[in-house]
């Protein structure tokens, strides 16, 4: 059980989380740094690879995990997401509760200063990253982008994206990123993670049961250091309306063809009618009792899974499935027909109440472990600070012409295929 | 009335209860302080593997189809009425279903009406409903879950390493099977199976969470009637020794090739414990793991990268040790684990290596108990296997070196091992 966020600004645009946990076995700490997208992305998305495998204190991956073990086993974790048209990384670490360390270990204190010095203390040679770590780090990275190819429904979602956003930064290929990660050097790496340090909107989160004091006071020490912050937030466009369905089809070696429809919501801004869209969305493609679910999968036998998913950061809806391609046309025509249930406003009272108890029952569990906190407050960097307890005012708010105003704002964009070349 | 007995850990200051329900259900309920959410689940030790049983005192085995297992679990949420998942609308809950090589679970979690979220799983999973035309529905919805999982190189280069790994051993075969054996299944072939695993003394409830017992036994008392235990015999597949095919590739749509290496143990009995088990994991930490030398150098060559990882892997009647990842160069990756395991076989491992990934394993150990989630699997898990959930903890802190020198001698036999490349289709 916890109490409720405290938010205190340690900076320009750096504000500090604190979310007290009674009795949990963890803690967790996130600090999430965001800039505008296509800025130095290449070089973030190493430096989330870079930054997770060393820092001056521990130059090697060996020394830092003996370093974790030692620490009872805490858990790093650093990731790099697109949000919108901004980039985030997120550096995370759950480590066990003071209390319950066997020799009494300020445990959550150590872990703290192990994830700033990650971030403010890596392993450089004077103005450049290490030349050494740095190859093999960029060889992680662009083994990791190639692999995107071995999941399959991921590759087409990417696809899909990289048509439907072609003239917008999100639009950004795997194959630029591919480029410009091949063009990373160890100078332009440090320039870009001094420029993220003084540029990005920072915000850290702390869900825990020790004392946060001591914590704060660390932070503001730590991050004082940082010379004139100036700090610009990330501005993400939002296209109204599609002009015209752009339909691409592309052929691989698979056992089963991937259908994927993008879709412009009409949102103007992340907040726009959010909640609206958000129980839209979830009637039509979220959970098993959705649209989606009853007739593509249940009534036509078409596919395992046929989901559809809101990005509210972006503005955009995707519709996911995976069918045979003879049944392309099929299922895409029952996916457009129970977008029109959505639009025509005749689903059942039955699916709409299940949907709005389905999602305020997954948001009234949040809080209940610093893990959930943790993953909750960490996903973005500024803003007026949204609660659970806010999440599920606003879906409890949306009625049946809520829904219906948001489906009929919505147009299709994009349909991506990705087809089996075997298949008939 | 049922039994029930409260088992405590004073170590983590949690407890939990085990009732004998008397329906024949073993119960475990593990209430969480100031919790909103519950997580329930109620399982059956039944899996893909089972696919030859008796019932004491049949005369002849039942061979059933590949993948019946999973097309069951599939199955379960119709009845004639509401399906399962329209019921579960009306409570918010949030609900699925899995099966493994040993186990099939149903489950929910919900954050408020759970005693009605109860009461449909309850129902639902001791009420089969099957009729030709809704088994016949299942065949392309489950067909097509098959060949998403073909398209999964780490998928499937795990089930050809296990083909290589194992000639009799049904967990050689995908655990929904092929899309031709599951051809084969029928509503009756579904109820005899029904009939003998979902028996309730084959079976566990385990709820985590914002719960009492009282509540749960309220339920069970109205939904579950009291059933003769059965005993199941599952067919001893006898398998051989030494690993079918050392050797095995395939060609996919993949960047780079990916690789499982497997060294098969020789079982004489058919499980392991906890113990071994937690040995065997650790072993693999300190021969290959982010803190070795050696994985550190074939990242550093560019022979592994960050994809790699590793399993103990085991169950009824087979037990490996599993290597798996991304290399250009999957066979000298394979002679260099093996390298290392034999050097660390004559000299022994060193005392320090053992005191850190001991402290990890501690520190693991008790973290989980902060997911609901995971306690309800873990319970579930545990009770099938004959443990207790609190012992992971008791039994870490009492491992010593000499535990962990005898595990890497006796189990790790570097002469039995297959190795398995999904390559990049030219």
């Amino acid at each position: 059980m916890s109490a409720q966020p405290i938010v205190t600004q340690i900076g320009p645009k750096m504000r500090l989380i604190r979310v007290k946990c009674e009795n949990t076995k963890t803690t967790c700490i996130s600090v999430l740094l965001q800039m505008p997208l296509r800025k130095n992305t290449a070089e973030h998305l190493v430096l989330s690879s870079y930054l997770s495998h060393s820092s001056a204190s521990f130059p090697t991956l060996q020394k830092l995990s003996e370093r974790l073990e030692e620490l009872y086993g805490a858990i790093l974790s650093v990731d790099a997401r697109k949000l919108g048209e901004s980039y985030c990384l997120r550096l995370s670490i759950t480590c066990l509760n003071d209390a319950l360390a066997l020799k009494e270990e300020m445990l959550s204190k150590e872990a703290l200063e192990l994830l700033l010095d990650l971030l403010l203390n890596p392993n450089v040679d004077g103005e450049a990253f290490n030349a050494k770590q740095l190859e093999t780090e960029l060889r992680i990275t662009i083994a990791d982008i190639e692999s995107t190819l071995n999941d399959k429904r991921a590759y087409a979602l990417h696809r899909m994206i990289e048509t439907m956003c072609k003239n917008e930064p999100f639009g950004l290929s795997q194959e630029q990123l591919l480029r410009d990660v091949k063009n990373v050097t160890a100078k332009s790496m440090y320039t870009a993670w001094r420029t993220l340090l003084t540029e990005a909107v920072v915000s850290i989160s702390v869900a825990g049961e020790q004392d946060f004091e001591e914590i704060e006071t660390m932070l503001q020490e730590r991050f004082s250091v940082l010379p004139n912050r100036q700090p610009v937030s990330p501005e993400t466009v939002f296209i109204p309306r599609a002009s015209e369905v752009k339909e691409v089809t592309e052929e691989m070696e698979v056992n089963q063809s991937k259908l994927v429809l993008g879709f412009r919501t009409g949102m103007q801004n992340k907040d726009d009618n959010f909640f609206a869209y958000r129980v839209m969305v979830d009637i039509f493609g979220g959970g098993p009792y959705s649209r989606l679910f009853n007739y593509v999968r249940e009534k036509l036998s078409l596919c395992y899974y046929c989901a559809a998913r809101l990005d509210r950061a972006k503005g955009i809806m995707v519709v996911q499935s995976g069918i045979e391609k003879k049944n392309k046309e099929t299922a895409q025509k029952e996916i457009l027909k129970q977008f029109d249930v959505m639009k025509n406003g005749t689903f059942d009272d039955a699916e709409f109440e299940a949907s709005k108890a389905a999602l305020c029952d997954l948001f009234r569990g949040i809080e209940d472990t610093a893990e959930g906190i943790d993953a909750f407050y960490s996903l973005k960097a500024e803003g007026d600070l949204e609660t659970p307890a806010n999440i599920i005012a606003g879906i409890q708010k949306v009625t049946r012409a809520d829904v219906v105003a948001a489906a009929n704002r919505v147009s299709l964009d994009t349909v991506y295929l990705l087809a089996g070349k075997q298949e008939v | 009335m049922a039994n029930m007995k409260e088992i405590k850990s004073e170590r983590l200051n949690e407890s939990y209860y085990e009732i004998d329900h008397e329906s024949g259900l073993k119960i475990l309920i593990y209430p969480k302080a100031n919790f909103k959410s519950s997580y329930a689940i109620f399982g059956t030790h039944y899996g893909s593997i089972d696919t030859d049983f008796r019932l004491e005192g049949e005369e002849n085995y039942t061979s059933v189809p590949e993948g019946i297992a999973h097309y069951l679990e599939h199955k379960l949420f119709e009845s004639e009425d509401l399906d399962a998942f329209q019921r579960y609308a009306k409570t918010g809950a949030n609900a699925n279903a899995y099966t493994t090589f040993d186990k099939t679970c149903y489950l929910f979690s919900c954050a408020g009406n759970l005693k009605e979220s109860l009461d449909i799983l309850m129902d639902f999973v001791t009420h089969p409903y099957f009729t030709p035309e809704t088994v016949q529905k299942e065949q392309g919805i489950i067909g097509q879950e098959i060949k998403m999982c073909q398209d999964d190189p780490d998928w499937e280069s795990l089930f050809s390493l296990l083909r290589a790994m194992y000639k009799e051993h049904p967990v050689r075969v995908d655990i929904a099977g092929t899309v031709e054996s599951i051809s084969h299944i029928t509503a009756d072939l579904l109820y005899k199976c029904y009939n003998t695993f979902y028996n309730l003394s084959n079976m566990a409830l385990c709820v985590a969470g914002n719960v009492t017992p009282e509540e749960v036994l309220e339920v069970a008392d109205r939904n579950l009637k009291k059933t003769a235990p059965v005993k199941i015999e599952r067919k001893f597949h006898k398998e051989q020794k030494g690993v079918y095919k050392p050797y095995v590739e395939e060609a996919l749509s993949v960047a780079a090739p990916i690789f499982s290496l497997g060294f098969k143990e020789a079982i004489e009995t058919p499980e392991r414990s906890l113990k071994e088990i937690l040995l065997s994991s650790m072993l693999l930490d300190i021969i290959i793991g982010r803190t070795s030398t050696l994985y550190n150098e074939l990242l550093e060559e560019g022979l592994l990268n960050t994809s790699f990882g590793t399993e103990y892997f085991n169950g009824y009647g087979y037990a490996a040790t599993i290597f798996s990842g991304e290399s250009p160069d999957a066979k000298e990756v394979q002679r260099r684990i093996i390298a290392r395991i034999r050097d660390l076989q004559k000299t022994g491992i060193p005392e320090k290596d053992f005191l850190r990934v001991q402290k990890k394993y501690y520190g693991r150990a008790v973290m989980q108990f902060n997911d609901i989630e995971g306690i309800a699997n873990s319970m579930v898990a545990s009770y099938f296997c004959g443990e207790s959930l609190f012992d992971e903890t008791e039994i870490i802190e009492a491992l010593t070196l000499e535990d962990i020198n005898e595990r890497l001698r006796t189990a790790l036999d570097t002469e039995n091992c297959a190795l398995s490349v999904i390559k990049p289709e030219a």
